[in-house]
């Protein structure tokens, strides 16, 4: 089981389990993005493996920020694939950590291959329990229309099923029509709903076969 | 032309006596076409054809040329190379979907033909899905939700998507293998 309520406190994420896809949803500027790193960081603080890819920050500034949040996690267990379009092209490791390059926000092939090579990667290095975060889906949709963006997530998250790890897509909500945003949350187990309440962020989750559960703040 | 719903498997194979083992060995679950060199292969080859198993070295288009010429023809067939060299690249990154070394084993020609129907029927399942989830959300934002409730077509659509979902997690066990998945992903990327 993969246990979440480090990240929001509700009992129901104590024990996800394997397989398990969520997409992180909520208006710009609510920390999506910032969460699913909580959620990648909480399981490598774990000794869980930590998969991320990126389609604005550097693959440095993530693994950074996974260090950052679990300043004990073993950069082996990390990995991150950078697709920027204008990334630096730069391929190779982050110290002990591994990167992969792909084109820009819409190369999904190259995307599979290096989501490929990092779960064989950490495979590899001993972990078999992996948490894989995608940054976000709003800029892949900017590049690619809503039919491959929903095939992609479909794929990937039965991928992910298959293999018992846990993943966490992000989605700008406020970026997308109410139909595009109802397509994308198909191919999720559960939805983490973020907003702004009060002048504080509050979260709930949708899904896993029950009614949502209330709204907790969130911290900072 | 084909008269039946079978798939259909080209094989482009210059040796005749090798054409034929794959042919004797293939036809009981697909029909088979069999082309004597590349160029004949690509006048045999259109949109019925799900499956092309391809020698690498032939005289005249070489594997290759003939790969290529069927990815810029946008058609949409798996491509299986067959060489006798073990080959030190990634397939994946050459746009064939499966390799199988000589000299090819009936057994191993089967499954991997079998595997490449099951990533077709995947491909179509997924296809299917999507455009009824699509139609859904299209109603879900533009209808009443008391008239979606009272709808036998929406209920009937509803149903349906979950039997395409149960279906797709039955197939390729879900995408369990590596190869499985970077080859479906890679035709999403083909489509874009």
């Amino acid at each position: 089981m993969y246990d979440l309520s480090t990240v929001i406190d509700v009992p129901r994420l104590a024990a996800v389990d394997p397989g398990t896809s969520f997409l992180i949803s909520g208006p710009a500027m609510t920390g999506t993005d910032a969460i699913a790193m909580d959620v990648l960081a909480g399981g490598a603080a774990r000794g869980e493996g930590a998969v991320a890819v990126t389609t604005q920050g550097s693959a440095e500034t993530i693994i950074e920020a996974i260090q950052e949040r679990s300043p004990g996690a073993d950069p082996r267990h990390l990995a991150a694939i950078d697709c920027r379009r204008d990334g630096d092209g730069r391929a190779g490791a982050i110290g002990e950590s591994y990167r992969y390059q792909v084109a820009d926000p819409s190369d999904v092939t190259g995307m599979g291959v290096g989501i490929t090579n990092s779960f064989d990667r950490l495979q590899g290095s001993g972990v078999d329990r992996i948490r894989f975060g995608l940054v976000t889906l709003s800029t892949m949709l900017t590049y690619a229309d809503e039919e491959t963006i929903f095939k992609f997530c479909h794929v990937l998250s039965s991928r992910i099923d298959a293999a018992g790890y846990l993943g966490a897509f992000t989605i700008d909500e406020g970026a997308h029509d109410a139909k595009t945003l109802q397509v994308l949350k198909q191919p999720f187990d559960a939805i983490l709903e973020v907003r702004e309440q009060d002048g504080g962020r509050e979260a709930r989750v949708r899904g896993f076969g029950s009614d949502p559960t209330d709204w907790v703040p969130l911290r900072g | 032309m084909s008269y039946s719903d079978d798939p259909v498997v080209l094989v482009i194979e210059d040796d005749p006596e090798v054409a034929e083992t794959y042919r004797l060995w293939l036809e009981d679950e697909v029909d088979v076409r069999v082309a004597e060199d590349g160029a004949d292969g690509l006048e045999r080859l259109d949109p019925a054809v799900d499956i092309v198993l391809l020698d690498r070295r032939m005289p005249g288009l070489s594997g290759d040329e003939v790969l290529a010429e069927i990815r810029r023809r946008d058609l949409d067939c798996r491509v299986a190379m067959v060489t006798a060299v073990e080959p030190d690249f990634d397939i994946l990154e050459m746009g064939f979907d499966a390799y199988l070394s000589k000299p090819l084993k009936r057994s191993t020609l089967v499954e991997t033909v079998e595997q490449l129907l099951e990533r077709a029927s995947y491909d179509s399942l997924l296809q299917e899905y999507y455009a009824l989830v699509e139609k859904r959300a299209t109603l879900d934002a533009t209808t009443n939700q008391a008239e979606l409730a009272r709808s036998e077509e929406y209920a009937s659509l509803r149903e349906e998507i979950d039997r395409l979902q149960s279906a797709l997690a039955d197939t390729l066990d879900g995408i369990e293998d590596d190869e499985d998945f970077v080859t479906t992903i890679r035709r999403l990327g083909d489509e874009n």
